[in-house]
């Protein structure tokens, strides 16, 4: 445990000393967060266009935020391996399963606080506004988010493991811009219908906007089905992550 | 019992053989160096010895256990400075020390120990608020070598651990290193002879894979004139 400590405590320092940590994973959200909120002034009523207003926003932006973890969990663990670090700590008693917890542990951390400073902003937009946005579904937000969190935090580990620290960060921004996108973060999903729908719902973002919805308005309806989603991803994608880093710290072993 | 040794030890990579059946015996306490070209096979066997690689053929030990299948209690005794200098940037001095004592499990008190007795035999007293990436090559390699320190290794590889360096840089880091002498069995990587011949008790001579030639400073002279005065005599 003392081990997976000290690596968790040296990736947090790491992250926390990253300049461009604080201005993709808090700053750009939080702009994202005005500039939409802006946006749904200008649509007029009579569109009925309601997914920029903060109440559905909210939980939108606060999985947008989360993709750029993944980016920088990537970019930790591909410099990691480009440089002789993973290798000195090989040489150590340190185990995969130490490696592994250390890089999720802290970002999960990182990722909580993300979220609590995306919600804080909501209920500030959300009072101006005057439209209902309650403290409880948020709070609950936070916690049904963390399949989601692990999702990220995973598919970062992932790519980091396959990629160098050059093509990882491009590798990830192809995942930021489809999971946005593909999310329903910027458009009504169900509105649309058709292939795209279907490709939405195969994939986990959407699961992931709509859990985060469904919870900040504590609509448990249909929650369960896209939350349950979200957790069978997070099991799946971990599980493969987990593979791929120690068969790749096998390798490097070999 | 020799801190390090190696029977007829082998390691190939698909076609490319990079280490050809070496033999080596290192005695407790010595400083040893493994002195060749790039792509001489001292990385390779460096790497074996820290369990970093598996032999394709053949043994390595270090204090009796063997790396291949004692990987575990080997790591326990080994520490490495890698060729490239690996420290993390992040962090100041201080941090990227008192993290290597994390994964040793140390308590509070033999942390601050430990990174006090490594500053002071460093010298990092002034940079030990600096981080890591704002240090210069002769800096951060002497953090390298002291974050493998941490451990207590009863054997310390150094792969080569001036490359890059300036002559002063170079000169400085000898110094250290011949601070640790008689303290921790030594074994490092170079293709300076200076530097073998300056930090060494014994340099092994691999030349291609295969060790060539080994023994102290004047064994390997008195070799070198044996064999010129065989080819003047052709």
């Amino acid at each position: 445990m003392n081990r997976t400590f000290a690596f968790s405590l040296r990736n947090l320092k790491e992250l926390l000393r990253e300049p461009l940590s604080y201005i993709f994973c808090l700053g750009f959200p939080l702009v994202m967060l005005v500039v939409m909120t802006m946006i749904n002034d200008s649509i007029p009523k009579e569109a009925h266009m309601t997914i920029f207003r903060i109440d559905n926003l909210s939980g939108g932006i606060a999985v947008f935020g989360l993709t750029f973890l993944m980016l920088f969990v990537c970019l930790t663990v591909s410099k990691d391996r480009s440089g002789a670090f993973l290798m000195r700590l090989y040489a150590t008693p340190m185990t995969s399963g130490n490696f592994i917890l250390g890089y999720i542990m802290p970002t999960l951390l990182l990722a909580v606080v993300q979220m609590i400073v995306t919600f804080i902003v909501s209920l500030i937009i959300a009072q101006i506004k005057g439209i209902e946005l309650g403290i409880g579904g948020l709070l609950l937000s936070i916690v049904t988010l963390v399949p989601t969190v692990i999702i990220f935090i995973s598919l970062g580990l992932l790519f980091g493991t396959l990629f160098n620290d050059k093509a990882a960060p491009g590798i990830c921004s192809v995942i930021i811009s489809l999971a946005s996108f593909l999310g329903g973060i910027w458009f009504d999903v169900d509105g649309v219908g058709g292939a795209l729908k279907k490709i939405c719902d195969i994939l986990p973002f959407v699961h992931s906007v709509k859990t985060a919805r469904l919870t900040t308005a504590l609509q448990f309806n249909d929650f369960f089905t896209h939350f349950i989603i979200t957790i069978v991803y997070a099991v799946a994608i971990t599980a493969l992550s987990i593979i791929v880093f120690k068969n790749k710290m096998k390798a490097d072993l070999g | 019992m020799f801190a390090v040794e190696t029977k007829k030890l082998i390691k190939k990579y698909k076609e490319k053989t990079a280490v050809n059946g070496i033999n080596l015996s290192i005695n407790s306490g010595e400083i040893y160096a493994l002195l060749g070209v790039n792509g001489a096979g001292k990385t390779t066997t460096i790497r074996m010895l820290t369990c970093l690689s598996t032999p394709t053929d053949g043994e390595c030990f270090v204090y009796g256990k063997n790396c291949r299948l004692q990987a575990d209690e080997v790591k326990k005794i080994v520490g490495i400075s890698p060729q490239d200098t690996a420290v993390a940037e992040n962090l100041t001095v201080y941090e990227n020390l008192e993290f290597v004592c994390g994964i040793y499990g140390y308590s509070n008190e033999k942390t601050k120990e430990f990174c006090g007795r490594m500053i002071k035999l460093f010298s990092l007293e002034e940079y030990k608020k600096s981080r890591a990436k704002t240090l210069s090559g002769g800096w951060k390699r002497k953090l390298s070598i002291a974050m493998a320190l941490i451990g207590q290794p009863k054997v310390l590889f150094l792969d080569e651990p001036t490359l890059g360096l300036d002559v002063l840089a170079r000169r400085e880091l000898w110094g250290v290193i011949e601070k640790l002498k008689g303290e921790t069995t030594i074994v490092l990587t170079t293709h300076y002879m200076e530097e073998a011949e300056q930090l060494s008790d014994r340099i092994g001579i691999m030349i291609d894979g295969e060790l060539k030639a080994e023994g102290t400073l004047q064994e390997l002279e008195k070799l070198f004139v044996r064999i010129a005065e065989k080819e003047g005599k052709r």
